[in-house]
């Protein structure tokens, strides 16, 4: 077998730096890049916006809990995407039509909501008192987690970029969104369900322009 | 002589335990693989094989974290190799080899399939609807032109002049462009 000089000190080189790979190494590197960035939306969400004063009363109601439970499932789901994007091997991505059920559910609640709210005050229920600012401060907190992700993809091989940005900005929106909770009084479900969701969806369309472009190998 | 599945896969499984000998030894037996993959694909150009099959095996060092131990080696390994041609091409903006256009539309899903369907879509768009349907449904969808004129319930010669008439303006607006 014939090897030119250079491939033959390519190997050697390459083999005096051989750090142990734990099974686990994808799941912690995706972990450590979400939790890293994290943290930072969680400082950014305390030191800017506040976290909302009547948060321990809160935590004992159902809407918070609601919001919790849809956007952290979203969360589990996206993580799901990420991991299986994050290999260079075809991929099938039909389980995450199971993201489908918490959005049905909460525009179950929300119809259940408007019909026991006269149609008058539909719009305020819709609207809330921060609708304006809500998917862009989603979108906004969605940054550190993204770039925390792109650090996880460095030592990951998507091979289909455009839908792994996609992943990855879905994933850093709806961790930014359940972060966000912690400051968002905002208390019905068509209202979480609308500017929570297209926050997430900014953030998972910014991801998939941005893919193709940061997470090239 | 090339080493089976399962040799390369104690190699991988050994260099991701941090054997340093395992490691050097899966890389060295990578070489004739990733040659005789690229050489197959890329034709001739000697220096773009030795390139690409030494991006890989950096990038099988380096990313060595996205391989999973319960999946065969190769796969994985072609995997990586599929995509450090694609961004070869890519980097030197060339357009990969037509034989090899089959094989990627099925590895790499169905995006390119899908934007190259819209670009016809986009041009047949721009026609009036009796060619681009006459067109569409000759050429794409493979119906006879008798099928078509049936369809249409226009006669053949007014199909075959569709046609004729449609491809004819596509091909300029594609000339002017």
């Amino acid at each position: 077998m014939m090897m030119t000089m250079d491939t033959q000190q390519l190997i050697e080189s390459l083999s005096k730096d051989v750090p142990r790979v734990r099974p686990d190494a994808l799941a912690r590197r995706i972990g450590f890049g979400i939790v890293g960035g994290g943290l930072v939306t969680t400082a950014l969400v305390t030191a800017v916006l506040g976290v909302r004063p009547d948060l321990q009363v809160a935590m004992q109601g159902f809407s918070f809990w609601m919001k919790w439970t849809y956007t952290i499932s979203l969360g589990v789901g996206t993580i799901y995407a990420v991991a299986r994007l994050a290999r260079p091997t075809p991929t099938s991505l039909h389980p995450l039509w199971l993201m489908a059920v918490p959005v049905l559910l909460l525009a179950g609640i929300g119809i259940g909501e408007l019909s026991r709210t006269p149609p008058a005050q539909w719009l305020t229920l819709w609207l809330g008192r921060s609708w304006m600012i809500c998917p862009w401060l989603v979108l906004t907190l969605a940054v550190p987690i993204f770039v925390g992700l792109l650090w996880s993809f460095r030592e990951l091989a998507p091979t289909r970029l455009r839908a792994a940005g996609a992943a990855a900005g879905l994933a850093a929106g709806a961790w930014a969104a359940t972060i966000y909770c912690l400051h968002c009084p905002e208390t019905s479900a068509i209202f979480v369900l609308s500017w929570y969701s297209l926050g997430i969806t900014l953030a998972a369309g910014t991801g998939a322009v941005l893919g193709p472009r940061l997470m090239r190998w | 002589m090339a080493e089976s599945e399962a040799q390369l896969k104690a190699r991988m499984l050994g260099s991701l335990d941090g054997d340093a000998a395992a490691h050097a030894a899966l890389l060295r037996a990578l070489v004739p693989l990733l040659r005789s993959f690229y050489r197959r694909r890329l034709r001739g150009t000697e220096e773009d094989v030795q390139d690409l099959v030494q991006e890989t095996l950096i990038a099988v060092h380096t990313r060595r974290a996205s391989y999973d131990r319960k999946r065969p080696f190769t796969a994985w390994l072609y995997a990586v190799a599929r995509y450090r041609m694609i961004d070869h091409y890519r980097q030197r903006r060339l357009s990969v080899p037509i034989e090899d256009v089959d094989d990627i539309f099925v590895a790499e899903g169905f995006e390119e399939a899908v934007t190259a369907r819209l670009d016809v879509d986009n041009l047949l768009n721009t026609l009036s609807p009796k060619q681009a349907r006459a067109i569409r449904e000759t050429r794409i969808d493979g119906k006879s032109v008798a099928e078509a004129a049936v369809d249409a319930g226009i006669g053949e010669s007014d199909v075959k002049v569709s046609v004729h008439r449609g491809l004819k303006a596509i091909a300029n607006r594609i000339r002017g462009a």
